[in-house]
């Protein structure tokens, strides 16, 4: 059989579970996003106000020791997942600047529902010590009582909010 | 007995190696992201809806790809399990970030890992998604004093679900394959049931027997490992490695 463009969920899943069966074998640790998307924010603001950012509690221990905050293993992770995907998509043909949303959504809706669930998930995403990858599907893997757990709650936070922002999807 | 990994660990490869590996381990990841359809917010929204169940089974079958991988390397003796960093449990963060985490997904359509793939395949979306999320994530740390107490409660150390349960590491592992397989088949027949397609897909049969394939052999796998004891696969360690972030800065 061909794959196409979408590839059956158990065949993706796979591929996704061996990348963070490869960073537990080469790295002895997980696979993970948000961490990065930390770091950026922390050397952002570093370049803003240096002292401050070192003296942050949260922020602070990225700069312990002159520390450069985006020198880190998560980092490098994130560049490697930006170039995987643009390649993946590039090979498809659907490399498309848009807006991705449901048929009675306008951009406008949809953006700001972007932003606002973004600025809810990055933070929840620091309270949950990781994201979907970092912490539900790594710690899920390693068997972890508190990602299994984070795990459940995020589905049912979703189906919680779903209807109230279904004009956007459906 | 010597282990071969984690190779960074057992000084196979250096620590500059290894963070330079992360970008080809990244690649994998990301060009898996595109082609599980994970850089279509629609679709991942789209799972709160039961309209496109493939996220939760893509989710189930990563998992279940890296915990027979990471206990089924340590159990032949291959990758020393006390090297991996295991995550530890803060039970009421972590579940209040999961419900506030979902809240985020399907109102935002993204987690970041997809938000990341899908700003590289050109979706405004996306970018204005992570724009939130950088946001969120900056109002975290620097307002830390104020929530800081709560992150650092309820800290249980690395407890696993066997130990909650009061069963064999082997017994969860292939429980959950069970579960994740029993809970896919589920979440299909809903999706069917409220969203029935008409379309027919002319791959459906070698689909089918691939997917059923792949799965009868994770459960053999599974079934397997749940005749060793929890001891042959790691020992449990009375004071695991964890890391807090003191709630007050310390003097660096």
């Amino acid at each position: 059989m061909k794959f196409g463009t979408r590839w059956p969920p158990v065949p993706a899943g796979i591929l996704i579970g061996i990348s963070m069966l490869l960073t537990f074998i080469v790295a002895g640790r997980g696979i993970g996003a948000s961490g990065a998307m930390t770091r950026f924010v922390a050397w952002v603001q570093h370049g803003l106000f240096p002292e401050a950012t070192e003296q942050s509690a949260y922020f602070g221990h990225y700069f312990a020791d002159g520390a450069h905050p985006l020198n880190d293993y998560l980092v490098f992770l994130v560049v490697g997942l930006l170039i995987g995907s643009f390649v993946a998509a590039w090979l498809s043909g659907e490399l498309r600047v848009e807006v991705l949303r449901g048929p009675r959504s306008s951009i406008v809706y949809r953006l700001a529902l972007g932003l606002t669930g973004g600025v809810l998930a990055g933070f929840a995403a620091r309270l949950a010590r990781g994201c979907t990858s970092g912490q539900a599907l790594v710690g899920g893997a390693e068997l972890s009582l508190g990602s299994w757990v984070f795990m459940m709650c995020i589905f049912a936070g979703g189906w919680m909010a779903a209807w109230f922002v279904r004009k956007q999807w459906i | 007995m010597d282990m071969i990994a984690p190779l960074v660990k057992t000084g196979v490869i250096s620590p500059e190696l290894n963070l330079w590996l992360a970008v080809p381990i990244g690649f994998v990841f990301g060009f898996a992201l595109f082609h599980a359809g994970f850089t279509d917010s629609r679709r991942i929204a789209w799972a709160f809806y039961f309209k496109d169940v493939g996220v939760p089974v893509v989710m189930f079958s990563a998992i279940v790809t890296g915990m027979l991988g990471l206990w089924g390397l340590s159990l032949v003796g291959f990758l020393d399990i006390s090297e991996v960093y295991l995550l530890p449990t803060f039970l009421l963060p972590m579940a209040v970030g999961g419900i506030l985490f979902g809240l985020g997904m399907v109102i935002g359509g993204y987690c970041p890992g997809t938000a990341i793939a899908s700003i590289a395949t050109g979706k405004i979306d996306a970018v204005i998604f992570i724009v939130g999320f950088l946001l969120g994530s900056l109002v975290f740390g620097d307002l830390f004093p104020v929530w800081g107490d709560f992150y650092n409660s309820d800290y249980m150390g690395v407890v696993r679900l066997d130990q909650t349960l009061g069963i064999e590491l082997g017994t969860a592992v292939f429980g959950i394959i069970v579960i994740a397989v029993a809970g896919s088949l589920g979440m299909r027949w809903v999706q069917q049931k409220f969203w029935p397609t008409t379309d027919t897909d002319p791959q459906r049969g070698a689909i089918l027997k691939l997917q059923g394939g792949l799965i009868a052999a994770a459960l053999v796998i599974g079934f397997a490992l749940a005749f060793f004891p929890t001891e042959s696969f790691i020992d449990d360690n009375p004071e695991p490695p964890y890391y807090i972030i003191p709630k007050t800065a310390s003097s660096q």
